[in-house]
């Protein structure tokens, strides 16, 4: 089980909180020109990161607002939390708006 | 007629059996508001309705005795009034409607949601233990401390927990949930200090 220190509240168990899946995905501005190919990549495909993940989480069982972790998929070591719409802030993840 | 003179709690039947140590509270007034705590006219007209400043700290309780503000989210707080001097002689739903009215043209969402949760109270040196049996949350007394309020799971289901004074803690559940909560804490009652 996580301890997953949620920017408001604190320090909490994980069963507060819901998976959002990757973060800074950028929904595709005219999904109607993509090709089948490439909306399907947006829509199914993700990076299946062994390492530093950046992701989404929200405080659904308490203040219900959505943030970013960047969480070690192999060791389960949060390396950091942040908030929607900021940059991950260690170096070597991936960056906001990243394609 | 009295306030909430024809409400009935989900609780009534198990009440009168409960442990020394958890009590159901009466119905009060309930309204969540929300609205931008940046914005210095939205506090300052919610200020001058209630009498007191909006909390901005995460999970604290801001107010006087019998009317509150919890800090739900960074704009989501929930009003709690329990015949309050200033609001003793308004009517049911009043709370909400004069909230309403003093926000109108700014930016906010006022809901009554009085009929939304029940309220239980726990007191006594078990309460801790009782708490520790129950939720995830970290009761430590230096954590979880007077004046706070949290949102979390309270065996598997949703509430609010407000601290008013070490030793007691006001439980906010959902009707549908509120007869199951006070099944489980009647049992955890009757487990604890043994
Ligand atoms: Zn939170």
């Amino acid at each position: 089980m996580l301890k997953i220190e949620c920017p408001w509240c604190g320090p909490r168990h994980e069963t507060e909180f819901r998976y959002g899946g990757e973060a800074h995905r950028v929904r595709p501005e005219k999904p109607d020109s993509l090709t089948d190919e490439a909306w399907a990549a947006f829509l199914f495909m993700r990076t299946n990161t062994k390492g530093a993940f950046a992701e989404r989480w929200c405080h659904v069982n308490g203040c219900r607002r959505w943030f970013n972790v960047l969480r070690h998929t192999v060791s389960h070591e949060i390396l950091a939390v942040y908030a929607m719409g900021e940059v991950p802030p260690v170096p070597g993840a991936r960056k906001e708006g990243g394609q | 007629m009295a306030k909430y003179e024809n409400w009935l709690s989900p609780v009534a039947a198990l009440a009168p059996s409960f442990p020394q140590g958890l009590e159901a509270l009466p119905f009060c007034a309930q309204v969540n508001l929300r609205g931008n705590p940046g914005d210095p006219e939205f506090m300052s007209r919610v200020k001058g309705e209630l009498g007191f400043a909006l909390p901005t700290v995460p999970n604290t309780v801001a107010g006087r005795k019998k009317c509150r503000a919890l800090w739900l989210g960074p704009d989501e707080w929930l009003i709690v009034e329990e015949g309050d001097a200033r609001f003793r002689d308004a009517p049911e739903g009043a709370l909400a409607a004069q909230l309403e009215q003093a926000l109108e043209g700014l930016h906010h969402a006022v809901t009554d949601v009085s009929a939304n949760r029940i309220r239980l109270e726990l007191s006594g040196p078990e309460v801790r233990t009782v708490l520790m049996k129950s939720c995830e949350l970290d009761c430590h007394p230096a954590v979880f401390r007077p004046g706070q309020v949290a949102q979390t799971l309270l065996a598997k289901a949703q509430v609010i927990l407000e601290k008013p004074a070490e030793d007691r803690v006001h439980l906010y559940v959902r009707n549908s949930f509120a007869l199951y909560v006070a099944e489980w804490l009647v049992d955890a009652f009757r487990y604890s200090g043994e």
